[in-house]
């Protein structure tokens, strides 16, 4: 597994992992490209992009402090048009990810603010949301006791698991769900689902996601060395 | 109020003093010895009552009642004209509303961050489970159909208002009764028979489960506010009869083991069983009564 | 306040004649003043779940005519016209956990529920008269609780409702006893059989009096309409928005808020048009409508304090 600085388009697609096949498709990333936050990253999935931002440790509005550690607030932005109530549902989720990792304990009654712009969505969006969003923390240096990454997986209707499947993928499949998993001790931190599915899928899915994560976590761990215009890939 | 109920629990005095200064402590004493402030074990759940088709003005309604937490459920249906890419479907519009009534913590205004993702989260189900097809809902095809608004309302906001919604949900389309429309050949105008009704099929019965984790280690189910605000990341767990599961749905907070995660979807199954009995129960005695 | 019936103004044009609804609906779609409702809706519809564009009540395309109510003989419900006949009472406190003091009342159909938060401290700062408390009120609607679905957006009806609701508590309440602070009525509606504001108030009055809140005295609600020579008490929405084929002259709805220990009224509302003696004697009957209510209220509250009476003596 080398990192290595390559242009987006020069990614080749995953490779197989144990016994599930687990295919991704070609990620990018690339921290501290935009200089007025305080940390920022965007992350690129097959075609889904998402730009990410943070700010703060920052002062805090007296109606959202809390005493004992830091308020955290997420904004996620789409591509077109004004946040919907969709939006709000992905910002909660990011949310109370973020939160879990982030020793917000160590700056009591100040605000962080994320901010996830959409630039395409092209399938397992919020996994990219939730990427870019580790990523961008990690960059404005914030402490976090884990790292953590978003996997989307759609299990097709011949019951056939697709990783990071693309919105056409995402059609046609019968669920999908999408798991955050932290890097520590590679348990779930985050889980959303959309249609309906057995108990022995999910369970599959477990261990399947499990494989996963080393992977998409080595990835994070290749960017600690901070270097703009980089962009990680595991090979 | 809330201090007042404390003093009657039979307990030292000095457990008593911490409750509102030190929460946490005070919950973490009950669940070392398995069991929970309001007297529960772990994992059970508090009193559900159900009350079907209290509103009139409602084409179908409910009011649910798990412990103090209270949620009303009115559908209301109107006629709509189908999208072009769905001309055989209708609409389901569910949406929650956390009003200053239900809570302190609410603020009048539009709805916040909380009721917002209540409403993703059942509109989620819905779309998920199929528990009504939507095109049951159509009337005439590329002209005409049913818009079914499902308006949740917490009355009383003590804790997993999730579960309480589904429940208010299920049973008010059980209840639902939509009027017969008719096409008019000649003028191609909709008319309606108030009179004449017919009940909606419910394809799936779906009940979900929440569940908290305290201390990122001791899973509880059906936790009260006070609960949900001390712990460490909430589970809520969706099936339906046939035990498929519709949502597992966990929005961040502390990780979860794959174990644990197996626990709170057998917990799931066996709560989805009482509530059914429950809703087939309080069924049959409004149609008795009718 | 005007006449219009439904607390939702964002269902009507901005005619001023309810009455003719069923005729621009008639068994045609015409989108023409529903799309312009909707248009103005739309800012704040990113925070709930949409639906179509537009959609129509299906009452609008209901094949049997509506029954005209008649003026003269008993009642839909069966009570006595000219008569004060108020609608059985059903009232319980303290059902929500979580606020100081609440209320049910069921007065018919018509089922509406209050709470009450506070005292507490207030949200503006800027008040400079800080010697006496502030009481804020909401009324809101379920969109479920009318005939016609209402919009989750309050509407100006609400609002005037809302006012209505704090003038005739106001005077009840000691709030000097509560500088710089706050206390917070609201009245949700979950079904609207008619005379929703009277009942509210009586609601709200006693769930100020679960919450412990010191007050003068009890208020009190209480409606009646005039329709030509005969009135009726406590009308059912039927009643309040149901057209009269009989003329114009001596119609309208009077509601009256009084406190009963006090014999003094704080609220008075009234709407149409009414001779002076109509009225007065239209203030006498809801002042006895309001007497025939207070029993209830009274055993309500006395149960609701010996239910909380044995946890505090043996604290």
């Amino acid at each position: 597994m080398t990192p290595s600085a390559c242009d987006k388009s020069a990614f080749s697609t995953m490779e197989v992992c144990g016994s599930l096949t687990v295919s991704l498709r070609e990620f990018g990333c690339e921290q501290s490209l935009l200089s007025r936050p305080d940390g920022s990253a965007s992350f690129v999935q097959g075609d889904t992009s998402v730009m990410a931002g943070v700010y703060g440790p920052a002062e805090v509005k007296v109606s959202k402090e809390i005493y004992d550690r830091a308020t955290l607030e997420v904004l996620v932005q789409p591509k077109v048009g004004l946040p919907s109530v969709r939006e709000r549902s992905q910002e909660q989720c990011v949310r109370e990810t973020c939160e879990a990792s982030l020793l917000l304990t160590l700056h009591p009654r100040s605000s962080l603010t994320l901010i996830l712009q959409v630039l395409h969505d092209d399938g397992s969006l919020l996994s990219c949301c939730l990427n870019a969003a580790c990523m961008a923390l990690m960059d404005a240096g914030l402490p976090m006791s884990c790292l953590f990454c978003g996997v989307t997986c759609a299990i097709s209707t011949d019951g056939q698991i697709i990783t990071d499947p693309t919105a056409a993928q995402e059609k046609e499949s019968r669920a999908l769900m999408t798991f955050a998993i932290d890097s520590a001790k590679h348990s779930v931190l985050m889980s959303s689902t959309k249609g309906s599915f057995s108990v022995h899928e999910v369970s599959g899915l477990m261990t399947g996601k499990k494989e996963c994560a080393p992977f998409q976590t080595n990835k994070t761990v290749n960017a600690k060395p901070k270097r703009p215009d980089v962009t990680n890939r595991l090979h | 109020a809330s201090d007042v109920s404390v003093l009657w629990l039979p307990l030292p005095r000095s457990l008593l003093t911490c409750r509102t200064a030190e929460p946490l402590e005070y919950h973490r004493s009950f669940l070392k010895e398995n069991c929970r402030p309001d007297g529960r074990e772990l994992t059970e759940f508090r009193t559900t009552t159900l009350n079907i088709g209290s509103i009139s003005t409602a084409d179908g309604s409910a009011l649910v009642k798990l412990g103090n937490t209270t949620i009303i459920c009115g559908i209301k249906a109107e006629l709509a004209n189908p999208t072009v890419e769905a001309p055989g479907k209708g609409y389901i519009v569910p949406n929650v509303d956390l009003p200053p009534l239900c809570s302190s913590r609410f603020r009048p205004g539009p709805p916040g961050e909380e009721a917002q993702a209540a409403s993703q989260f059942i509109a989620d189900v819905i779309e998920s489970s199929e528990v009504i097809k939507t095109e049951d809902l159509s009337i005439d095809r590329g002209k005409l159909c049913w818009v079914l608004y499902c308006d949740l309302m917490c009355l009383d906001y003590d804790g997993n208002i999730l579960d309480a919604c589904v429940i208010a949900l299920l049973a008010a389309l059980k209840n639902t009764r939509l009027p017969e429309v008719t096409i008019n050949k000649e003028t191609s105008a909709p008319e309606v028979n108030l009179e004449k009704r017919w009940e909606l099929q419910i394809h799936k019965h779906l009940v979900s489960a929440s569940f908290c984790i305290f201390d990122d280690s001791i899973l509880i189910s059906d936790p009260t506010a006070e609960e949900e605000t001390l712990s460490t990341a909430h589970l809520t767990v969706v099936t339906d009869e046939d035990d498929r599961l519709c949502s597992v749905h966990k929005p961040g907070g502390t990780s979860l083991s794959g174990e644990r995660l197996q626990e709170c979807i057998s917990r799931a199954t066996t709560r989805q069983r009482e509530i059914q009995k429950l809703i087939a129960k309080v069924a049959h005695s409004v149609k008795k009564a009718q | 306040m005007t006449n219009s019936p439904c607390p939702h103004p964002d269902n009507k044009p901005f005619s001023g004649q309810p009455e003719k609804e069923k005729t621009w609906g008639g068994k045609r779609f015409r989108a023409g003043p529903v799309a312009w409702v909707i248009y103005f809706n739309m800012p704040t519809d990113t925070k709930r779940v949409r639906g179509p564009e537009v959609s129509q009540s299906p009452s609008l395309f209901s094949c049997d005519p509506a029954a005209v109510l008649p003026s003269k003989g008993p009642r839909a419900d069966g009570r006595r016209r000219d008569q004060v006949d108020v609608r059985p009472v059903f009232v319980r406190c303290g059902l929500v956990s979580q606020a100081k003091g609440s209320a049910y009342l069921e007065a018919g159909n018509t089922k509406l529920m209050c709470c009450v938060y506070g005292p507490r401290e207030t949200d503006r700062k800027d008040e400079t008269d800080m010697k006496c408390g502030r009481l804020t009120t909401d009324m809101r609607f379920a969109p479920f609780s009318c005939p016609e679905r209402g919009s989750w957006i309050q509407g100006s009806q609400d609002k005037d409702f809302s006012l209505m609701l704090h003038e005739s508590l106001q005077p009840a309440i000691c709030l000097h006893k509560y500088p710089r602070s706050q206390i917070e009525v609201s009245v949700m509606v979950l079904e609207n059989s008619g005379s929703v504001l009277a009942h509210a108030v009586t609601c709200a009055s006693l769930a100020l009096a679960d919450a412990g809140i010191e007050m003068y005295d009890l208020v009190l609600g209480c409606s009646m309409r005039q329709d030509g020579t005969s009135y009726v008490v406590d009308p059912s929405y039927m009643e309040e928005n149901g057209c009269s084929s009989v003329s114009c002259e001596n119609q309208g709805g009077l509601t009256v808020a009084f406190l009963p220990s006090l014999n003094q009224i704080s609220g008075l509302q009234s709407d149409g048009d009414m001779t002076e003696e109509t009225l007065t004697a239209g203030v006498r009957t809801c002042i006895e409508g309001c007497y025939k209510l207070y029993p209830v209220i009274q055993r309500a509250l006395t149960k609701a304090v010996r239910k909380a009476a044995p946890s505090q003596s043996e604290s």
